[in-house]
């Protein structure tokens, strides 16, 4: 009798747990986002920016950064969660400093390869100030000797649903552990601008969806994981579609020479050159060193008669 | 007491040198291009001597010529803007004959060969520690060029950032233009004497 009552009590008590877990099915998303417009275009100014025609001096000197995250009132940065959002913490999916260093590098490898670029300025994020605009890019064009920039911002959003329950049969019978179901979107997007004119050349996005499943006590690491690798799919689908776009920039010039001048540099003619080698004639360091001695003779002897 | 004299052409040429290098446009347009001087555009075999591709290569050229430059017309010999003309012509013209593959073609250091020569062959003509030094100089000057030639390579090009290859025959024509020059004019010389 005491043994039926214990028994009763015991699936009873699983029961209860059931329709906890039943009935406690919950969700939460948690969204960091950086916008082009936010910086480009703030509320606080003038929003119509007329642009000029483009001239674009090949090769390019080109520098890729990261918009900054529009921040609140207190100066932090925003970050908006709803839901059910446990361990929220320890999932935060803020890129870090490295981290965007990272992809601008893998970025920055891909664009490397063309002809028309010069050189690629990776530009740390102290640079560019929340909402900074045109201004803000003027004065790092003079600081880094610039003509185009890639500006990156990015979206990321992780919904996290507690559908999901594992159950291990153990010496005392079923432990349910309540789990978690966590999709992870996250969009890069890259837009190029000329600076000067402040004519935006063409843009690429990048998307990435990482469904993934969690435990809840593994659920930060989980969550950090997986926006992690949807920044680097992203990045790479990016990258593709940065590459269409150029294919079809490139054609746009060819077809609308009156909206973008481009100019081509001896150094750039001579590193294109299809037809043939280009040469230079030049004095060398021997040729310097003899001539410089002799212009100090002259200049001795002169002062000497 | 004797005044200095401006040198008037040096200024000049690395003036335009200088004007052409900021401004690429200018650059494109008088660059040597084979095909464009097929095409009629023929005032690329005198002025691609003036473009240069970078800082570096302008900046290496432009001392050199203005050592050259005014010594030559501080010293006051004569002729030296026929040996600028005569010389960039002749280079242009001997790399579009010699130089079938060579497309594109930039840079002042032809032209200073050929202006180191011409100084160093009419300070031969004259007296004391100059004149041996001027001939150290050329000798120095044609060794160089002719190693240069033999080996197919720049001595010790320091522009290697650049995507551009050496043209030693442009130094060699250099020093044959001066040569030609300063022969002509010695043996003219007893002509115009005559003439005057």
């Amino acid at each position: 009798m005491k043994r039926s009552s214990i028994s009763i009590f015991i699936a009873l008590v699983i029961l209860l747990f059931y329709a906890a877990l039943m009935s406690g099915c919950a969700s939460g998303t948690t969204k960091h986002a950086t916008s082009v417009v936010d910086y480009l275009f703030p509320k606080t100014k003038d929003p119509v920016v007329t642009p000029g025609i483009p001239v674009l001096t090949l090769p390019l000197r080109v520098g890729i950064a990261f918009v900054p995250a529009a921040t609140g009132k207190d100066g932090r940065e925003s970050r908006t969660s709803s839901g059910f959002t446990p361990f929220q913490g320890g999932g935060d999916l803020s890129l870090t400093e490295k981290r965007k260093t990272d992809l601008m590098q893998e970025v920055a490898r891909n664009f490397k390869k063309y002809p028309f670029v010069k050189n690629i300025e990776i530009i740390p994020s102290a640079y560019l100030t929340p909402g900074g605009s045109f201004a803000n890019l003027d004065q790092i064009r003079t600081m880094l000797e610039l003509d185009v920039i890639v500006l990156l911002s990015y979206d990321q959003v992780q919904f996290t649903d507690q559908t999901l329950s594992f159950t291990y049969w153990t010496m005392a019978g079923p432990l349910v552990v309540p789990a978690q179901k966590n999709d992870t979107h996250t969009m890069l997007d890259a837009v190029v601008y000329d600076i000067q004119s402040r004519k935006m050349l063409f843009r690429a996005p990048g998307t990435s969806l990482i469904n993934g499943s969690s435990m809840l006590v593994d659920q930060s690491q989980e969550l950090r994981a997986d926006g992690d690798k949807g920044f680097s799919e992203a990045a790479q689908s990016m990258i593709i579609n940065l590459n269409e776009q150029l294919a079809l920039f490139k054609e746009k010039l060819k077809e609308r020479p009156e909206e973008y001048k481009v100019v081509q540099t001896p150094t750039y003619i001579a590193r294109t050159s299809s037809s043939g080698r280009g040469g230079g004639g030049s004095v060398d360091n021997v040729m310097l060193m003899l001539f410089v001695g002799l212009g100090v003779c002259f200049l001795w002897i002169k002062g000497r008669s | 007491m004797t005044a200095t004299r401006l040198p008037v052409w040096t200024l000049v040429i690395a003036a335009c040198a200088l004007i052409i290098f900021y401004f690429p446009q200018l650059g494109t347009l008088l660059i040597y291009d084979r095909a464009a001087i097929s095409h009629g555009e023929i005032w690329r075999l005198l002025s691609g001597n003036l473009v240069h591709f970078s800082i570096a290569h302008l900046l290496y050229n432009l001392i050199a010529w203005l050592i050259a430059g005014t010594i030559i017309e501080i010293h006051g010999y004569r002729f030296f803007p026929v040996l600028c003309f005569s010389s960039s012509l002749l280079i242009g013209i001997a790399l579009f004959i010699l130089e079938p593959e060579l497309y594109l073609y930039a840079g002042l250091s032809g032209v200073v060969s050929a202006a180191v020569t011409y100084l160093c062959l009419q300070g031969m003509s004259e007296k004391g520690v100059w004149r041996w030094l001027c001939a150290a100089t050329l000798a120095g000057l044609i060794a160089k060029t002719v190693i240069e030639m033999i080996t197919g390579s720049s001595f010790m090009l320091q522009i290697s950032e650049e995507n551009f290859v050496p043209v030693p025959l442009s130094h060699l024509v250099g020093i044959v233009a001066a040569l030609l020059l300063y022969l002509f004019l010695r043996i003219t010389s007893p002509l115009r004497r005559f003439t005057r």
